[in-house]
């Protein structure tokens, strides 16, 4: 061992032990009960219902773009839960722990929870809602619907998609097992230099933290490889640039931000790995190491990375908001160049996060001007939303109401955002409540669009509308939620609460930290309706049933095929001839004109691998978190083996005939009209139909079926 | 109808946080608002010229998007309805040009509020003063999780309890044993770091007598909500009477005991102690120490269990 570890260590489990299990946790331990009464309740219900095989070729192993993009949705809500869950935990402690007569229980010696536990819970907290909860819905739906707003078959590296769903999911599972297995970091979500170092945290609570961190950078740089390429090189013919949907104008600028950004926080937390196990000394204290150049490395990233997540988000509501005010969006180029701007900007900003550090007067100025920067882009698009509904005819649908409600948030987020900006105002509320209350304004305005999103594209993706009455009651019992949480807070800043506090030595801030309490009631009120709202739409799907285009007013490209999406996305590659094609073609009367005739197209196959390796990845976190060598080595070597083994097996495809085609077309055809008559007969030369292969060769050897074969790593051709 | 229900719901809510605001608002408690030094004054004239700018802009934007929604919406036939618009030369160059212009008029005001409160020559208060201008020195020593005060121009020192006499200009200098904690007075200067190894500024000056509250701005480990300190503003004489007081205390502060007393220590009771004697150049020597490799580690079980570490900490005798 190159540095000094308090506890134990063998060879065979590395630190790992019994008493890391944290079985006498009041907290823990019932939860861990229930976590595993409930998965035995799961396995047991497919089990029961035979489900497994369908679980393991329909989902497990598939690398079809839609069902990814699901699985990565699933992963989001359900990690937005838990870290509302963390979010509760941290409120309750805030509304109990006041003043020197609060009582305390559980060892804490106010509230309920001691200040390591509850620092492990705001950094949890932090992560989960970031990276484990924004980001994997955000990339979700930049999975499902950049590919079909293109024209595309799938994503260009259908397999490295799974591979990036997968990891995702191995850094989810791995801070779901700090829950049970040892602890988490306290460091804060950004990590407090030099608080991580092995001095002053000395458990494996920073291990997990750092090792899920990168497994999550790796997860979503794949995914962003892959869109930007699925971006340039897979638009249907016709779609050139300035015909694309603005939402896939988002997701590029977008994932150029994720490209550029996520190796400065890789590169900035392996430093802290070599810290953390060889000894080294980057962000120490002493021996020449700096503390200050951490907190730069990981704003570097960690400022583009809140772009990265408002991006998409603003490229939903500029997606949503056209389609119900039945108008194109206002100043589509300006939306664009405002996107890059936005992006372009994002680099040079990152020192806003950290003004008090004592810099010179000339670089505060200069990061105070590059941030405000920022304001004029984003501006302009709150502007353009304006505008497209200015003169339009609005509908107040759910999806609707959620897109209006982030564009207020986003005012609001703006406006303390420029607050923040200036270091004659940051000084004062840095590290403040004010703060928190900032970027939640922010990231609540990716939540809302988020689930605009759901409600939105939801009939694309399944083919039926969630209910419209639940959906609405949701909304308005998570905007109460939100304006008695924040509103309570801001206010706090101005009191001068600082942030992290787990013991609130002013008990004048007690009746806002108690409204924020109700707040927090009335937040979960809305988790319920939201269970209601999938309960409700699920019973009624049949009467729920949508055809391709399921609002009626609809605009892009994705509109036109049918809902739910078959898995090749469009029976022939569309030709597109304008910017809103739905609209285009709808106003030219041949939205329901279907293809001459079909050809043959090429997909993708199944393959387990990208689940091994994701799962491998997981064993290797695990691994290096608890410092077990041999088991590293195992993973590793085991990654590498299966990847090489892969490669050079490639992944030859297989054809869904014309025929075959044709029929599941007709079927689809059939259903639709039943539901609105939109889809008409097949007309023979109608539309300019093209069809192209999806992939970069063909061949004519290949199995010719409609469900995707596996692959697996052994498999033979 | 729906809305209706809605508002009928919200209303008592919203009442409840205005009732709130209204009855605490005159009370003091915004001490953001309530600025009692020149730079906690300096920080709020800020504020207003950007939220007066920001504020306009923000609240026309959200007045024109509630008119839009009440205007065109489906079927009460308000406005007239242009499916192709989409595009205007006129609008698109006023939507760039307000938030350039507000841009541009804000950052000349960030530049020159950055300058006038840099922490290392705060303008607002060097300007007013000639190299003769009486002030007050105070070396800040973060520990986990205290303070020490340092007064070198007295020799002195005091933990958790900062004490500083009225229409003189303080100036700090600030360092930390272990990890980053944060100096704030919200009523009378804004943050800044407390790094290990290093050295930042920052100064103080205030005409307002009185008591007001300093908190660990930073996060800093397990007892940063206890890292608290009373900040007191006295008139002059009273100063000279407290520095006597603290010279007559029986505590000495030197390198060997600073070794100890850095140790980390939750600071639940508000311990205050005064020190007589403080070696000269306490603070360079420590920023060097830690320079050198020095920590303090905090012991493992402090992490896991707070009560456990209390009684520990009382068994040592050191409260
Ligand atoms: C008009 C645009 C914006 C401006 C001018 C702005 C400005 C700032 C500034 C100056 C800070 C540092 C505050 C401090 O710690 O003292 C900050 C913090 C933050 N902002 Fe923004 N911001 C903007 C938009 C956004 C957006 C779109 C997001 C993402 C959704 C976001 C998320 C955050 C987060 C997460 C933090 C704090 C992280 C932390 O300390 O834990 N901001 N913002
Ligand atoms: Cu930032």
């Amino acid at each position: 061992m190159l540095v000094d570890l308090p506890g134990g260590w063998n060879p065979l489990l590395g630190r790992l032990a019994w008493s890391q299990i944290p079985y006498d946790n009041p907290i823990l331990a019932p939860l861990f009960v229930a976590v595993v009464l409930g998965g035995i309740a799961i396995v047991a219900l497919i089990t029961y219902y035979g489900k497994w095989g369908y679980l393991w070729k329909e989902w497990l192993t598939t690398v079809d773009h839609k069902k990814l993009g699901v699985m990565y949705i699933i992963i989001g809500l359900v990690m937005l839960f838990r870290g509302f869950v963390d979010g509760m935990m941290i409120r309750t402690q805030q509304a109990w722990a006041v003043g020197p007569d609060s009582s305390g229980v559980f060892g804490a010696l106010h509230g309920y929870l001691t200040p390591f536990h509850y620092g492990q819970v705001y950094t949890a907290h932090g992560l989960i809602m970031i990276l484990l909860a924004a980001t994997p819905l955000l990339v979700g739906f930049m999975n499902i619907i950049v590919p079909i707003q293109i024209g595309a078959r799938d994503m260009a590296y259908p397999y490295l998609n799974a591979l990036g769903l997968w990891i995702t999911a191995a850094g989810a599972a791995l801070i779901m097992a700090s829950l049970f297995i040892g602890n988490f970091a306290h460091n804060g979500w950004f990590g407090y230099a030099p608080i991580f170092e092995i001095q002053y945290s000395p458990g494996v609570g920073v291990d997990y933290w750092m090792w899920t961190l990168q497994l999550l950078a790796l997860g979503t740089t794949l995914g962003g490889i892959n869109l930007l390429v699925t971006i340039i090189k897979m638009r249907a013919p016709g779609m050139t640039w300035f015909r694309l949907p603005i939402f896939v104008w988002a997701s590029l600028s977008a994932n150029i931000i994720a490209l550029t950004s996520f190796p400065a926080l890789q590169v900035a937390l392996g430093l802290v790995a070599a810290d953390r196990y060889l000894g080294a000394h980057f962000f120490t204290a002493g021996l020449g190491g700096n503390l200050m150049l951490y907190t730069n490395l990981f704003w570097i990233w960690g400022h583009p990375e809140v772009y990265f997540v408002i991006l998409p988000a603003f490229g939903m509501m500029s997606e949503i908001f056209p389609v119900f005010s039945e108008k194109p969006l206002f100043g589509y180029i300006t939306m664009v160049l405002a996107s890059f701007a936005i992006a372009g900007v994002s680099w040079l900003v990152w020192l806003h996060h950290f003004f008090t550090m004592g810099a010179g007067p000339d670089v505060n100025s200069f990061f105070s001007v590059a941030t405000m920067l920022v304001g004029i882009p984003t501006g302009v698009k709150v502007f353009n939303w304006a505008f497209t509904m200015y003169r339009g005819r609005l509908t107040f649908t759910a999806a609707m109401l959620w897109a209006l409600g982030a564009l207020f948030l986003l005012l609001i987020g703006g406006l303390t955002g420029m607050m923040l900006a200036i270091p004659a105002i940051n000084y004062m509320v840095h590290n403040s409540v004010f703060v928190i209350a900032h970027f939640h304004s922010m990231l609540l305005v990716i939540v809302y669009a988020v689930f605009g999103s759901v409600i939105f594209w939801f009939p694309k993706v399944f083919g039926f509308k969630l209910d419209e009455f639940w959906a609405k009651t949701m909304f308005w019992l998570f905007t109460g939620g939100t304006v008695l949480v924040f509103v309570p807070m801001y206010m706090l800043g101005f009191m001068g609460m600082t942030r992290r506090l787990d013991y609130v030595f002013n008990t004048n801030w007690h009746p806002y930290l108690l409204v924020m309490e109700g707040g927090i009631v009335v937040y979960t009120l809305s988790v319920f309706a939201f269970f209601v709202l999938l309960y409700v739409s699920i019973r009624d799907r049949v009467k729920n049933r949508v055809g391709a285009d399921a609002w009626g007013t609809s605009r892009s490209l994705e509109w036109l095929t049918h809902s739910p999406v078959p898995f090749y996305n469009f029976a022939v590659t569309p030709h597109v001839n304008a910017r809103d094609e739905a609209a285009w073609r709808r106003a030219n009367g041949i939205a329901a004109v279907q293809p001459a005739k079909y050809v043959d197209i090429h997909m993708p196959n199944n393959t387990p691998v990208a689940l091994y390796i994701g799962a491998l990845t997981f064993v290797l976190g695990f691994a290096l978190t608890w410092r077990i060598w041999w088991l590293c080595l195992a993973s590793l070597v085991a990654i590498i083996v299966l990847m090489i083994v892969r490669s050079y097996r490639g992944d030859p495809g297989y054809i869904v005939t014309a025929a075959e085609l044709e029929r599941m077309e007709r079927e689809a055809i059939a259903r639709e009209r039943q539901v609105d008559g939109s889809a008409g007969e097949p007309v023979v030369g109608g539309a300019p139909a093209v069809g192209r292969p999806a992939m970069a060769y063909e061949r004519s050897d290949l199995p010719k079926t409609s469900t995707p074969p596996s692959m697996g790593p052994g498999a033979h051709h | 109808m729906y809305m209706n229900k809605v508002w009928r719901l919200a209303a008592p809510w919203m009442a409840l946080l205005v009732g709130l605001w209204s009855s605490q608002a005159d009370a003091g408690i915004f001490w953001i608002f309530d600025p009692k030094g020149v730079m906690a004054d300096t920080n709020l004239k800020y504020m207003i010229i950007d939220v007066l700018v920001m504020g306009a802009i923000v609240g026309i934007t959200a007045l024109l998007v509630v008119w839009f929604m009440w205007r065109y919406h489906k079927g009460k036939n308000r406005g007239s309805y242009h499916p192709e618009w989409s595009h205007s030369n006129a609008i698109e160059v006023v939507v760039w040009g307000i938030p350039i212009v507000a841009v541009g008029f804000l950052a000349y005001f960030a530049v020159k509020g950055t300058f006038e409160l840099n922490p290392y020559n705060p303008t607002v208060i060097t300007k007013n003063m000639t190299p003769q201008s009486q002030r007050v020195d105070v070396d800040v020593i973060a520990t986990d999780w205290q303070w020490l005060f340092v007064y070198p121009q007295y020799h002195m020192a005091v933990a958790n309890e900062l004490v500083l006499p009225v229409d003189t200009p303080a100036f700090f200098r600030l360092t930390s044993t272990s990890v980053t904690s944060g100096f704030f007075i919200p009523q009378l200067v804004g943050m800044i770091d407390v790094m290990p190894g290093m050295r930042t500024k920052n100064a103080l000056y205030t005409t307002h007598v009185g008591e007001y509250q300093g908190i660990c701005s930073d996060y800093a480990g397990a007892g940063t909500s206890w890292m608290t300190f009373k900040t007191k503003i006295v008139p002059q004489a009273e100063f000279t009477q407290w520095v006597q007081q603290v010279k007559a205390s029986p505590k000495i502060m030197t390198e060997a005991s600073f070794d100890r007393y850095a140790e980390p220590y939750i600071n639940v009771h508000h311990r205050v102690a005064y020190f007589s004697q403080v070696p000269d150049g306490l603070f360079d020597h420590v920023m060097m120490e830690v320079m050198d490799g020095k920590t303090w580690p905090i012991p493992p079980m402090m992490t896991e269990n707070m009560v456990a570490y209390m009684a520990k900490q009382s068994a040592e005798h050191r409260d």
